[in-house]
């Protein structure tokens, strides 16, 4: 592990990148994706890089989705109250 | 299917199996009107020579076993039988020096001969692992560019089901070097490609023929030098770029008299995909125990130059023991990393805006670009509400059209706790309703009557205030361990902010965000405390 690491510092001089770090940041990733869990529970605490690139790649288009079908949901509705009022002036800034 | 048979056969005109073929083989080379040695079908490993006598094919044993011995009448029935096939049969067995290029094409049809001659010559590495795509001919000999490879690794012990194999290589190693290049371009441009596609393991994946052939010589190293287990390893693993990249890297060190240029050529643009490869090899050299780190390889930096893939490639050839478990090791690494790099870069391309290249800063992006999408579908979601749309610093630049006005007001420092502090501490209980999305809470009500005032003013900042009166009625509220700490200090109130962004959040939309169950279980206990 020291040999890569320094490995990696020889190599790439500037960008110094812990290996713990990006683990780090995974985990991060991993608690803001919405588990399914099975039926008798789930160990939530393995989270392999692959599964969860996998899963935010999936969550992000997911929420896209959400998204667009929310904008146009709010845009109905803007549609339906009066374009002056304070709502109005919400909903279009989410839109 | 296409054969060659010599123009002579025309020019003797023949019977009218003769014709069959003439039509097959109008454009090939002619071949000299000496014997067209032709392997029948009679599972003889001899080398028989069909020649024209008398009007009729006639075989004879090749003078190697036989010294010239007796001669076999092959009925023309037989051709003509097979009519196309043979003509295709043919083709491979040539071992007329002059025909250098016949034993190049193979047959289309895969009859037993062939298998015993050729499969077990070429065939074997890959036909273990994973058949070809097409229906699997015997492959072809080796282009002329591969002599120099196989001359290379000869010494390598052959495998043991394979016992004709030096000699015939031999054989064929000696075909390979006549130099008749350039009649073996278009007679076996017909079968160029489909010999190649036979050959290569994963050829459906390298549509250029180049390549193609350059993984043939992947297989061929494969079999010369059981070290080549990480050629054929590497000509199994996934993706076009590492086998072309793979075979380019044993071109550059096994032909170094100058294979085609072809193959030099387009190697050096596939060295460059191959990053991670020269990594792993020098890793096999130096096995470490805690290679098996997950995500230890991702940071590694993978440039390395040819030449040190060439010696460590020597380098492995003489520890083949260790390295061959190394190398199963180092294909599952490697595979492992191309899957988490292909999530990478689809990751990347989901982020709006994202510009960085590596891997932890493309992370951070990501997490807040999750964060900032959960936010908003959840302000959405919840805009019958009438809830603010409230947003936290980093977030900004993801949601479109908000441009300075909100960073401006983001940027605000928090204001003192305004008088609206007061309905502010009823505000937890009231966001439990509030959580329902119904027609009848409080929380829009109350968020409403501070924009009154301001009945000229942007929306912008009618929304900044409704958003700093939330966060000052958050700050009553016990801050709870911030979900992002990096964020803490300067915006404490944003954590607890976010709880309440996520309170309105109704229950049924569980399926959505399920995170939110978090937060509402967190909310209980805050509002337990509170």
């Amino acid at each position: 592990m020291s040999s890569r690491r320094s490995r990696a510092q020889s190599t790439t001089g500037s960008s110094r990148i812990s290996d713990d770090q990006i683990i780090e940041l995974v985990s991060k990733l991993h608690q803001l994706l919405p588990e399914i869990n099975r039926s008798n529970g789930r160990r939530s605490n393995k989270a392999s890089a692959n599964k969860v690139l996998q899963e935010t790649c999936n969550y992000i288009k997911n929420l896209h989705r959400e998204v667009d079908n929310l904008s146009d949901r709010l845009s109905q509705l803007l549609s339906t109250i009066d374009a002056d009022s304070p709502e109005a002036a919400i909903i279009r800034t989410l839109i | 299917m296409h054969g060659f048979l010599p123009s002579f056969y025309k020019d003797r005109n023949m019977n009218h199996h003769v014709t069959g073929f003439q039509q097959l083989q109008e454009d090939h080379c002619s071949i000299p009107d000496s014997s067209r040695p032709k392997r029948l079908p009679t599972g003889d490993e001899d080398i028989m020579e069909l020649l024209w006598r008398n009007g009729q094919l006639v075989v004879q044993r090749s003078t190697k076993k036989f010294g010239g011995g007796g001669e076999v009448e092959v009925p023309a029935e037989q051709l003509t039988v097979k009519g196309i096939r043979s003509t295709a049969e043919e083709q491979h067995l040539f071992m007329h020096e002059d025909e250098m290029a016949s034993w190049l094409q193979y047959p289309i049809d895969d009859s037993s001969f062939d298998r015993d001659l050729y499969s077990d010559l070429m065939y074997s590495a890959p036909l273990p692992t994973t058949p070809p795509p097409p229906p699997p001919p015997p492959p072809p000999p080796p282009p002329p560019l591969q002599a120099p490879v196989i001359a290379i690794a000869p010494p390598r012990p052959l495998p043991a089901q394979k016992p004709e194999f030096s000699p015939r290589f031999q054989n064929f190693v000696h075909f390979s070097r006549i130099p008749c290049r350039q009649s073996v371009e278009p007679i076996s441009k017909p079968f160029a490609t489909a010999a190649r596609e036979s050959t290569v393991v994963e050829s459906n994946e390298t549509p250029a023929v180049g390549r193609e052939s350059r993984a043939s010589l992947l297989d061929f190293r494969t079999q010369m030098n059981t070290e080549g287990g990480t050629a054929a390893v590497d000509a199994r693993a996934t993706g076009a770029g590492k086998l072309a990249a793979g075979t380019c890297e044993f071109t550059v060190s096994s032909s170094p008299g100058g294979s085609g240029s072809s193959f030099s050529a387009s190697g050096k643009p596939h060295l460059q995909t191959r990053k991670p490869t020269p990594a792993e090899e020098r890793k096999r050299k130096s096995r470490e125990a805690d290679e098996n780190e997950c995500r230890s390889e991702e940071n590694e930096d993978y440039e390395l130059g040819s030449d040190t893939n060439r010696q460590e490639r020597v380098f492995a050839a003489s520890s083949s023991k260790r390295s061959r478990a190394a190398e199963v090791h180092n294909l599952s690494e490697r595979r492992r990393r191309d899957r988490i790099n292909e999530k990478m870069k689809a990751l990347q391309q989901l982020i709006p805006r994202c510009n960085k290249t590596d891997k932890a800063s493309m992370l951070d992006e990501a997490i807040e670009y999750l964060k900032s999408l959960q936010l908003q579908v959840q302000m959405m979601s919840s805009m019958g509400c009438g809830m603010v749309p409230v947003m936290y610093p980093g977030m900004q630049r993801f949601m479109p059209g908000m441009g300075m006005g909100m960073d401006m007001a983001m940027s605000r420092p928090m204001l003192p706790f305004p008088s609206m502090q007061l309905p502010g501490s009823g505000l937890p209980n009231q966001a439990t309703p509030a959580a329902h999305m119904g027609p009848g809470f409080h929380l829009p009500a109350f968020h409403l009557p501070p924009v009154l005032p301001l009945p000229d003013s942007s929306r912008i900042q009618a929304v900044s205030s409704l958003a700093d009166t939330m966060l000052n009625s958050l700050v009553s509220l016990d801050p709870n361990q911030p979900r992002m700490p990096n964020f803490v200090y300067p915006y404490q109130q944003f954590p607890g902010l976010q709880q309440v962004a996520q309170l309105p959040l109704p229950q049924n939309q569980a399926a959505a965000l399920p995170s939110t169950t978090k937060e509402t279980g967190n909310m209980g206990n805050q509002r337990s405390a509170g």
